[in-house]
């Protein structure tokens, strides 16, 4: 993937004690590091017009106020998978076109990472701990990217460890980037899921600025595998388009080639969605990009998808395509409907908890040994 | 058309200043020939703003340009038919407009439209289907004056629900027949 390009480092006094800080100082020792008192929403006029794009220069230290775990909001009358997030950082260095964040976070668009991880952690003992039996999955990738930032931040070594020793948690990294050399030598005990949200070369190229090639990612996928990481692919954002289906196809050939399917948690598909808000900033981020073409109409939850029938078959063609290298492999919809799920696997989930149940098995029944 | 018309007739319907900036944004050429339809028709803003959206996607998507869209013979003809008032007008536009910007789409609530048709159903039996077909449910209205014209028309109904028809249109809501094994697991 594509470095970022910051400026500068601003951090929020009271944050040099982190171990945060400290790893940026050192990785990023070129930049001007300025300490402030209080972080104020960056004002400065911006060449373009695009704030959006524009914040993605500086990076931001501070400490999280608020909760870092929460539920996963999922969407509105859809089915959802029992997810939780952990938000370390906000905001993405990398730019994607059909990014949710440019959306939810148009008012609050500094990239910023946050400096107590101790407090996360302590956070997560008291929910973990207070619940002992029952199984979390805690996502990182709501509103950032998972890794993009690890190789300056250090923040997912400083996690693992203590996710790697806790029996009611699987801990998943999402990502674009392939910036896994500091995961590599830890041991992350059965408790890590590496997930990938995967795309044809093509997308990448036109609509997945700064990212990892798909080469790249799958080559970071294999290290993960190696190191003892279980693995996760998400194919979500799937976009339709002239010849969409030879590209997804071989891409699935490419990564069935190169992983063992035995080993992967999930894979999920979701289709491009989003909100007509979102679309509106689309058209002016990225008005030539062939995603806002796409025949997508809005559904009951505010969102824009292709139209049913039509996604239905891209689930349908997709689970065919993984069945024939993977036939018992984990697959689930993201931001679906019941009747979506029926249409495509002839059953939906009776509740949110039954399809959080099915994944990774083996560790819930650990649980309840 | 000077930009000040376009300034008075977004004035004169209340357009937010978004709508207008963004109208004065395109080519001349393509505000002129959106303006043409929108003060002849009187076209309301959100209207207006559904049609620029699907304007804006045709072009990009087809690699043309607004103008020429609007120019095609098919707008034309509506736009000149003498039989049609300004509010068929602009709902038989916007019908032409939105069959290009969902060509798929289109077709396949056509072709369903088609199917429902071929039922023959009487008229106190209304089936239909979502807008955009999101949910892939067939609706079924039936209004019955008594018992036994409800008995009819149940009847009526069971004989299409049998007839291959109706499981033809659940296919067509469905992305065709099912391919792949049902389960996820």
């Amino acid at each position: 993937m594509k470095n970022p390009k910051f400026d500068e480092v601003i951090v929020e006094r009271g944050s040099e004690s982190s171990p945060i800080y400290r790893n940026l100082r050192q990785t990023l020792a070129h930049l001007p590091f300025t300490i402030v008192d209080n972080l104020a929403p960056d004002r400065r006029p911006i060449s373009g017009g695009d704030r959006f794009g524009a914040a993605k220069r500086t990076l931001y230290l501070a400490r999280h106020k608020g909760d870092f775990l929460k539920k996963c909001p999922g969407s509105e009358g859809q089915v959802c998978c029992n997810y939780f997030v952990i938000n370390f950082a906000s905001n993405c260095p990398m730019d994607c076109s059909y990014c949710y964040l440019q959306e939810y976070l148009a008012d609050n668009s500094a990239l910023k990472v946050f400096s107590n991880v101790g407090d996360l952690i302590a956070e997560t003992e008291r929910t973990l701990a207070r619940h002992r039996g029952v199984f979390f999955r805690i996502g990182t990738g709501e509103i950032t990217d998972s890794l993009a930032l690890e190789p300056y931040t250090g923040m997912v070594r400083e996690l693992i460890p203590y996710f790697a020793g806790q029996p009611n948690v699987l801990l998943e990294l999402k990502t674009k980037s392939d910036c896994v050399e500091t995961l590599l030598d830890l041991d992350p005990k059965g408790r890590v899921v590496v997930g990938w949200s995967m795309n044809p070369q093509r997308v990448i190229d036109l609509d997945e600025h700064d990212t990892a090639s798909l080469g790249e990612r799958l080559n970071a996928a294999r290290l993960c595998q190696e190191a003892g990481y279980r693995l996760g692919f998400h194919f979500d954002p799937m976009i339709e388009y002239p010849g969409w289906e030879s590209d997804y196809e071989s891409m699935l050939e490419q990564i069935f080639a190169t992983i063992d399917w035995r080993k992967l948690s999930w894979l999920s598909l979701g289709v491009l969605r989003q909100t007509p808000g979102l679309k509106r900033t689309m058209r002016e981020r990225y008005p030539r990009s062939s995603l806002l073409t796409g025949e997508q109409v809005l559904c009951p939850d505010g969102k824009l998808r292709y139209f049913q029938p039509l996604r239905v078959e891209m689930y349908r063609r997709m689970v065919r395509w993984i069945r024939r290298a993977a036939p018992t492999v984990k697959i689930y919809l993201c931001m679906e409907s019941r009747e979506v799920w029926k249409q495509v696997f002839g059953f939906a989930p009776s509740c949110e908890k039954e399809l959080g149940n099915q994944m990774a098995p083996e560790i819930r029944q650990l649980i309840h040994a | 058309m000077a930009e000040s018309a376009m300034r008075d007739y977004a004035n004169s319907k209340g357009f937010h200043r978004q709508t207008l900036d963004r109208w004065l944004g395109w080519q001349p050429a393509d505000q002129n020939a959106l303006e043409e339809i929108a003060v002849g028709l009187k076209v309301s803003e959100n209207h207006l703003r559904e049609m620029m959206d699907w304007l804006e996607d045709i072009a990009l998507r087809d690699d043309s340009n607004i103008s020429a869209i609007l120019k095609r013979p098919a707008l034309c003809s509506i736009r000149t038919d003498p039989r049609l008032g300004r509010a068929d007008k602009l709902r038989r536009i916007k019908e032409q407009l939105r069959r290009w910007r969902f060509p798929r789409l289109a077709a396949l609530e056509e072709s369903i439209r088609v199917k429902v048709q071929t039922l023959k159903l009487p008229a106190e039996i209304h089936l239909s289907v979502p807008p955009g077909l999101e949910g892939g449910r067939v609706h079924v209205t039936l209004s019955a004056g008594s018992q036994v014209e409800f008995e009819k028309l149940t009847h009526r109904l069971s004989d299409a629900a049998s007839s291959g028809i109706i499981a033809e249109i659940f296919e067509s809501l469905s992305g065709g027949t099912r391919e792949n094994e049902p389960n996820p697991k």
